[in-house]
């Protein structure tokens, strides 16, 4: 690795204009491709796992301490300003249904409903003081998910796709796992690629699903055996081949030959992947995972289908990032639909809230632990977040309004100094020190940093613009990477 | 006037008035472009970080910033110099560099010395000195075919390129019929063009490209190429990404108009202010459609509003996606990059911009009347609409001021009446509310709903329970009739000979019984039929209804209730719901009452006592007034439903019926400012439409008045990109042809001819299609195209048996080949494969053109977020064996195949496709559904049509490939139909490299 690897990389990276060519790139040298991989510094991770809590999840209801809501509860709430909320008036301070104690070393206070991260508290890097753009869920959504608050960028883990590269091609190198009840605000455009290559798109990945991966394997057919599916195949690789090599100098072509041979690969591996059934049942107890599986009831909200679906979905990324999936991206919470399934608690914060957290917060405890017994906190980053906080004062008696002037984010593993960093103020209305907010691109910044690229110089121009995942923005968060 | 000083990208200075000294040198050179640079955009006149402004640096050192000749204890340096890589100032921001502080500090220490009377300014591009800002220059004369491949031969040969030779006829037809029609050529159309080659080369050439060029498949073919461009998709993104139904005109236009060959400059025009310039206005007003195309917030623009910041946002940044298109598209200028500071490339300043806002400032993305409707039935629409509008909020005004005046009067009741209403509703009322008749506009409607027990029983009592609903805030009453009868019978059908009246109420009005049931007695009659009669309707808000909570019928004796989950039968009802169906009329869940005998006792007396606190309230005058606005509104909805639908489309629009906070301007405009970094809330001067001045002399500023009309705004901006000496569009579009035609365009950024873009291959060529369609009279995109594929360029081949060694020479000196000395092999895009899946299986209904596009998916839960399931979809469906250019293309859940196969992604625009090889890609080939489905009707098809395996192989390679198998391809395509049988063999066929490449 040194400059003129990076130089070069870069120059195939922008000469061709568009992009066309860099997945082919990506796919012909698979062989060095981690050679061609050139990082800005040395990293701390390799890979990422995003959580994500679609509705936006309530900071003062989990990880956000707010003792004074508790003593002013039902007392009129009077931040000092105007505040212009997305659904309601300011109702009165609303102190949070749970009770909240202190857990590890650090006598970090967490709510009874996140309280299996209890155990996991010391290796997690909270920050209170997040700020978005707007109260409206699309644009808070896609601020976090892709670092702008319109449609038309790529995921972040497009771009973790993009600077790192495919640890194993036969899999995807960035994988979506939905809530299996419905996409949450923009869909597919969470883990879209946007202006980079098809190959940096996220996957979705359904592990209750008939196909796990869309087309993954062939459908019902009345003439597809497996026989004449192998056969195929092997017509179609002669073809090919002969194809390419009639016409030498496309790499293309080769790469399409080639293209048949990691779908098939990908059928083995992905399988693998999904096979719970083969962990032991300590692993599949600590991730909650029950006989039922997805189809465990769930007709009324409740905390026993909430660990399923979450921590099914925690179990299956370990299972990817062992085998080289780059960036997993897992969803908690559904549309803004009804009944609801999602963070979204206007009417009744205790209802949903509870349920979700719960299931939220063993699976990903789970996920932490399994991670650190075998040895892969230390080059695994977590990071929790949501498109918004809840305010700190209720929306008619029992729910909570869209707070995105504070939420909070946490870190875990790939290197990150656990603590808190940042705080938000009494209330958890607004960052304490107004002037000291952490945005996204701070957060992404630091994401970046840890895995070895330098968030400035991971560009693609398009349209004119030099494009980041950090848009003009962002700093690393030096005390959570420890300097 | 003041000096001002304007730094410019390379440090170009006015240099101010008066002689200059040393320590204005050090200021202006070093000092002065810093402070422009890195600390202007937050602290100047509009937005005063900290309260300080830049913009009169004697500021600095009046506001105490600035220790004069003394750095040290200067507070600015102190906010300037980083510690541990991260300074106070520029905040959220990379420090200032060691050189750029020390000249500060320099500067100061010298003395602080400020040149007389200066300014600091915003650093801006003044520069034009650019390729594509410079007046089209062409002097060619001559047939323009033979102008490009000289021009191309020229290149050529002083690069010491040799080009490849023709390519083949067999070729040449599945180039040419793909890059102008998207689909692949019949064996026939093949056959007949190398015959007809054979005889005469260039007649057959030009008769092939004459006969696509007016094929109707051009249009489907090349309006996919705008569309992708155009940003172009059928449902609106982010939140819900609910369906645009009415998206598709537009996406007709676009055909039509590749097909009638549109003048480029009328096509450009309407898209912007078709609606007020075009001839034909319900073409032009479709063709707007380009203008909403792109992805909008519904829930940021109909739930939140513009009374409130985050609503705000979401009109900036709708107007931003607005200027961007036309902008990226039209001129291929990147006018979005100047939201937050001038173009740090392009000559555009962050006012420009907002000029550009202000063009759009009176539009919104909404439905709108085309066709079908005269131009006075859409304004007496809307007349009406507005009518009933007033008239409601009226007598909503008017009910609220009475009912104050009740309150007050029955202040001294209404606390202990709230407590019991309380008490007696403290039950939740049961979700399935009960029987809920349809809409009358008038409350004399008779309305009927009867109970039929099966058999005649002696019945004991009836009663009658109302419902309980939240509308409107009834509560329990909701519906109840105001007049009404109850008849009986013992008949299995109530007749008015049979019928026996056992309660009427139709002389007075009866008074609503709210919680309380309402109890007929029967005396123990035989009784089958129970009908309730309403002859007076009870009123919602506009109109009128009948609506039973429960209908009890109870045996002598034990009281059992007889009615439960009998038939109900009624005059009409609505749709059945979750909350009303005639079955909850019997279902013995209704809402009951939770006071005891003396609560219940007290609290009709005191709602008596309010009623008539009421009644005597109630003038004759407000009642009248109260009963004429309701006549007016019933009418007022009749008129409206007399007026016919209309067609619509999804356009932009300035009148149209509101839809919660999402309201009309009417021709109205919001005021723009100009924003500070693109800070909403850091508004400056208040911007007028116009536009930069992108070229000497073009009309940058459109009106000068504050209460402009938008439309006039919309037609000065559609005739500033299409004017005759704007170098951009024309260029902009010559390139595009280009691209569509050769695949890949002259500059390699065909949305950015700016300094960040890519500089032209050929500029000479590029200038010379520019001209010759500018100065065209018909500006005709289809004569560039006949002669651009007429090239010998466009005839060569991809590659070539024998010339190995000259394309391994020609790849080290042009790799590339943007020289053209060979033809760009290229992949089918998404739509041509799916398409030629669909042709080469015989199921393709090339016919079925236009109107709503075909839909493969299946919509779930449409009611709020619609999930669009494509696994869902049957691809046998006939319904969508149409054009993929006809789908319905949604944001949020894209299509998978397609998406794997590089189709464009609809939020943005599109200039040039990816062309990504991945493993994704090649399982949805192999296993996507469609590609199953469609191998067995290719299949059935070759059974129908062969009679031999070696027949079938022949017959599947020409419908796919263009071609015969060769000698090496048979072999393994003979064994597998052998072993495998047909379809098996047209699965690998369709996946085959020789189908998705064109040489």
């Amino acid at each position: 690795m040194n400059a003129a690897t990076m130089h070069r990389r870069s120059l195939l990276r922008q000469g061709l204009g568009g992009l066309a060519g860099i997945a082919l790139a990506d796919m012909l040298h698979r062989e060095d491709a981690t050679a061609d991989v050139v990082l800005h510094h040395p990293p701390k991770a390799k890979r990422v796992v995003q959580l994500f809590m679609a509705g936006a999840a309530s900071h003062v209801d989990t990880f956000d301490y707010k003792p004074v809501l508790e003593k002013r509860n039902g007392e009129p709430w009077d931040p000092g300003e105007t505040v212009e909320l997305f659904q309601s008036q300011p109702g009165d301070c609303f102190a949070s249904p749970w009770k909240f104690k202190p857990y590890g070393q650090s006598g970090k206070q967490l709510s009874e409903i996140v309280a299996p991260l209890g155990d996991v508290v010391d290796e997690i890097a909270f920050i209170h003081n997040l700020v978005g753009k707007t109260g409206v869920h699309s644009q808070g959504t896609l601020l976090q998910t892709t670092g702008f608050n319109l449609p038309g960028f790529p995921s972040a883990g497009s771009w973790v796709s993009y600077g790192l590269g495919s640890e194993n091609e036969n899999l995807p190198t960035f994988v979506v796992l939905p809530d299996h009840r419905g996409f949450a605000s923009n869909g597919a455009k969470n883990w879209g690629n946007a202006f980079l290559s098809a190959s940096h798109q996220g996957t979705v990945l359904r592990p209750s699903g008939k196909t796990p991966i869309t087309d993954l394997f062939p459908p019902d057919s009345d003439f597809i055996t497996p026989e004449s599916d192998r056969a195929g195949l092997q017509a179609l690789k002669q073809l090919n081949a002969a194809y390419a090599a009639r016409r030498p100098s496309d790499d293309r072509l080769d790469a399409r030959v080639r293209s048949y041979e990691l779908a098939a690969a990908m059928q083995l591996s992905a399988t693998d992947a999904l096979d719970l059934a083969s962990e032991p049942q300590h692993i599949r107890d600590l991730y909650g995972i029950v006989d039922e599986g997805s189809h465990v009831d769930d007709t009324e909200i409740n905390a026993k289908a909430e660990t399923e679906f979450f921590g099914r979905k925690c179990l299956v990324a370990r299972r990817l990032l062992e085998r080289g999936v780059r960036f997993v991206q897992i969803w908690s919470g559904n549309d803004n639909g009804f009944p609801r399934r999602n963070w979204d608690s206007h009417e009744n914060v205790a209802r949903d809230h509870g349920p979700l957290a719960l299931g939220m917060s063993r699976g990903a405890a789970a996920l932490i632990k399994d991670l650190a017994q075998r040895g892969m906190l230390d080059d695994t980053l977590i990071l929790w977040t949501t498109e918004f906080g809840r305010m700190p004062c209720s929306q008619g008696s029992e729910g909570r309004d869209h707070n995105p002037f504070v939420f909070t984010n946490w870190m875990c593993g790939g290197g990150v100094v656990p603590g808190t960093f940042g705080e938000s103020d009494q209330w958890g209305f607004r960052p304490r020190d107004r002037e000291d907010a952490t945005t996204v691109y701070d957060i992404n910044a630091t994401m970046l940093h840890l895995l070895g690229i330098d968030h400035k110089q991971l560009t693609v121009r398009h349209n004119g613009i030099d494009r980041r995942l950090t848009d003009v923005h962002g700093h690393v968060l030096r005390d959570v990477v420890g300097g | 006037m003041r000096p001002i000083l304007m730094p410019l990208l390379a440090c170009l200075f006015a240099i101010p008035a008066g002689p200059l000294v040393a320590a204005d040198e050090a200021f202006l050179d070093l000092v002065a472009p810093v402070l422009a640079r890195r600390c202007l955009s937050c602290h100047n006149d509009q937005k005063t970080g900290g309260g300080l402004s830049m913009v009169d640096p004697q500021r600095l050192i009046d506001d105490g910033y600035i220790e004069v000749a003394d750095a040290g204890s200067s507070h600015i340096v102190e906010l300037i110099s980083p510690s541990n890589g991260r300074a106070e100032m520029p905040k959220d921001s990379d420090p200032l560099s060691a050189e750029e502080i020390s000249a500060i500090r320099s500067w100061i220490d010298a003395g602080a010395v400020l040149p007389a009377n200066v300014q600091i300014q915003a650093p801006k591009i003044a520069d034009r000195q650019w390729w594509s800002l410079e007046p089209i220059g062409s002097d060619a004369e001559g047939e323009l075919r033979t102008i490009v491949d000289e021009r191309l031969d020229a290149k050529l040969a002083q690069q010491k390129l040799t080009p490849l030779p023709p390519a083949d006829p067999v070729t040449l037809i599945r180039r040419v019929t793909y890059d102008l029609s998207g689909l692949p050529p019949t064996p026939q159309q093949v056959d007949a063009f190398v015959a007809q080659s054979r005889d005469d080369p260039a007649k057959a050439w030009r008769d092939l490209v004459d006969r696509l060029l007016a094929a109707p498949e051009f249009g489907e073919k090349w309006g996919q190429h705008w569309l992708d461009i155009a940003r172009y998709a059928e449902t609106h993104g982010y939140d819900k990404d609910q369906p645009r139904n009415n998206a598709w005109p537009y996406r007709d236009y676009v055909i039509n108009s590749f097909n009638s060959d549109k003048p480029f400059g009328q096509f450009a025009r309407e898209q912007i202010a078709g609606d007020v310039l075009a001839d034909d206005t319900s073409e032009g007003i479709v063709a707007t459609g380009f203008l909403s195309a792109g992805p909008w917030d519904l829930i940021a623009h109909v739930e939140v509003g513009e009374g409130k910041l985050d609503g705000r946002i979401a009109k900036h940044l709708d107007r931003d996606e607005m200027a961007a298109a036309v902008f990226n598209v039209f001129q291929s200028t990147t006018i979005q990059c100047a939201q937050c500071h001038n173009h740090k490339f392009d000559p555009i300043e962050s006012e420009d911009y907002y000029r550009v806002h202000a063009v759009f400032a009176g539009i919104d993305r909404a439905n709108r009347v085309y066709a079908g409707l005269t131009a006075e039935q859409q304004r007496h629409k809307r007349a009406l609409q507005q009518e009933r509008d007033d008239t409601t909020r009226q007598r909503d005004e008017a009910k609220k001021t009475f009912e104050q005046k009740v309150a007050k009067q029955a202040a001294a009741i209404d606390p202990q009446l709230d407590a019991l209403t309380q008490k007696a509703n403290q039950f939740t009322p049961p979700p399935q509310h009960g029987f809920h008749s349809q809409i009358a506009a008038r409350a004399d409607v008779v309305k009927w709903v009867e109970v039929d027990l099966g058999t005649a029983k002696p019945i004991d009592r009836i009663e009658l329970i109302a419902c309980f609903d939240d509308f409107n805030n009834i509560g329990a009453g909701f519906g109840f009739p105001v007049r009404f009868k109850v008849d009986v019978t013992s008949e299995a059908t109530l007749t008015d000979q049979n019928a026996t009246t056992i309660f009427d109420q139709t002389a007075d009005d009866f008074t609503n019984p709210e919680a309380t049931p309402v109890n007929i007695d029967v005396g123990g009659r035989a009784v089958r039929i129970v009908r309730v009669t309403a002859t007076k309707l009870a009123e919602r808000r506009n109109d009128f209804i009948l609506a039973l909570g429960e209908l009890r019928v109870l045996s002598p004796g034990d009281g059992t209730n007889v009615a439960v989950g009998a038939e109900v039968h009624a005059s009409d009802s609505i749709p059945p719901n979750a909350r009303w169906s005639p079955r909850f009329l019997v279902d013995q869940r209704y809402h009951r009452l939770s006071l005891d005998e003396a609560e219940a006792k007290q609290w009709k007396q005191l709602r008596e006592q309010r009623r008539a606190i009421v009644a005597a309230a109630t003038t004759p005058e407000y009642q009248r007034q109260i009963e004429q606005w309701t006549k007016r509104l019933a009418e007022i909805e009749q008129e409206l439903k007399a007026i016919p639908a209309g067609q619509f489309v999804y356009a932009v629009a300035t009148e149209f019926p509101k839809q919660g906070k999402f309201l009309p301007t009417n021709g109205s405009v919001r005021a723009i400012h100009f924003l500070n970094r693109g800070d909403l809330q850091a508004p400056g001067a208040r911007m007028l439409p116009g536009a930069p001045e992108l070229w000497p002399d073009g009309p940058s500023r459109f009106v000068d008045h504050e209460d402009y009309d938008e439309a006039e705004a919309r037609v000065a901006l559609a005739r500033y990109v299409t004017r005759r000496d704007n170098p951009l569009i024309w260029r902009s579009i010559a390139n595009r042809i280009w691209q569509w035609t050769f695949g890949k365009p002259l500059v390699g950024t065909p949305n950015d001819f700016g300094r960040m873009g890519m500089l032209p291959t050929h500029p000479e060529l590029l200038d010379l299609l520019a001209a010759r369609l500018r100065d065209d009279r018909d500006q005709s995109i289809k004569s560039i195209v006949r002669e651009l594929v007429c090239t010998n360029a466009y005839r060569r081949a991809s590659f070539a048996d024998g010339f190995e060694d000259i394309t391994r020479t020609n790849l080290t000196i042009d790799a590339s080949n943007d020289g053209l000395w060979r033809f760009n092999r290229r992949r089918l895009t998404a739509e041509e494969f799916r398409d030629s899946v669909l042709a080469v299986g015989g199921t393709l209904r090339t016919g079925d053109r236009g109107g709503p596009s075909f839909q493969d998916f299946v919509i779930e839960r449409p009611q709020h977020s619609p999930h669009y399931e494509y696994d869902l979809h049957d691809p046998n469906d006939p319904a969508s064996h149409r054009r993929t250019i006809y789908r319905f293309v949604v944001r949020s859940q894209p299509q998978p195949m397609l998406t794997t196969l590089d189709c464009a992604d609809p939020s943005i625009s599109i200039a040039r496709r990816d062309e990504s090889t991945t493993a994704l890609q090649a399982l949805a080939q192999w296993n996507n559904r469609l590609i199953e489905a469609m191998a067995k009707r290719f299949a059935d098809r070759l059974s129908a049509e062969t009679a031999t395996d070696d027949e079938a192989v022949r017959l599947a390679c020409r419908l796919a490939w263009g071609r015969d198998a060769n000698e090496i391809e048979r072999e393994p395509l003979a064994t597998l139909i052998a072993e495998h049988g047909p379809e098996t063999l047209c699965r690998v066929v369709l996946n085959a490299s020789a189908m998705m490449y064109l040489d």
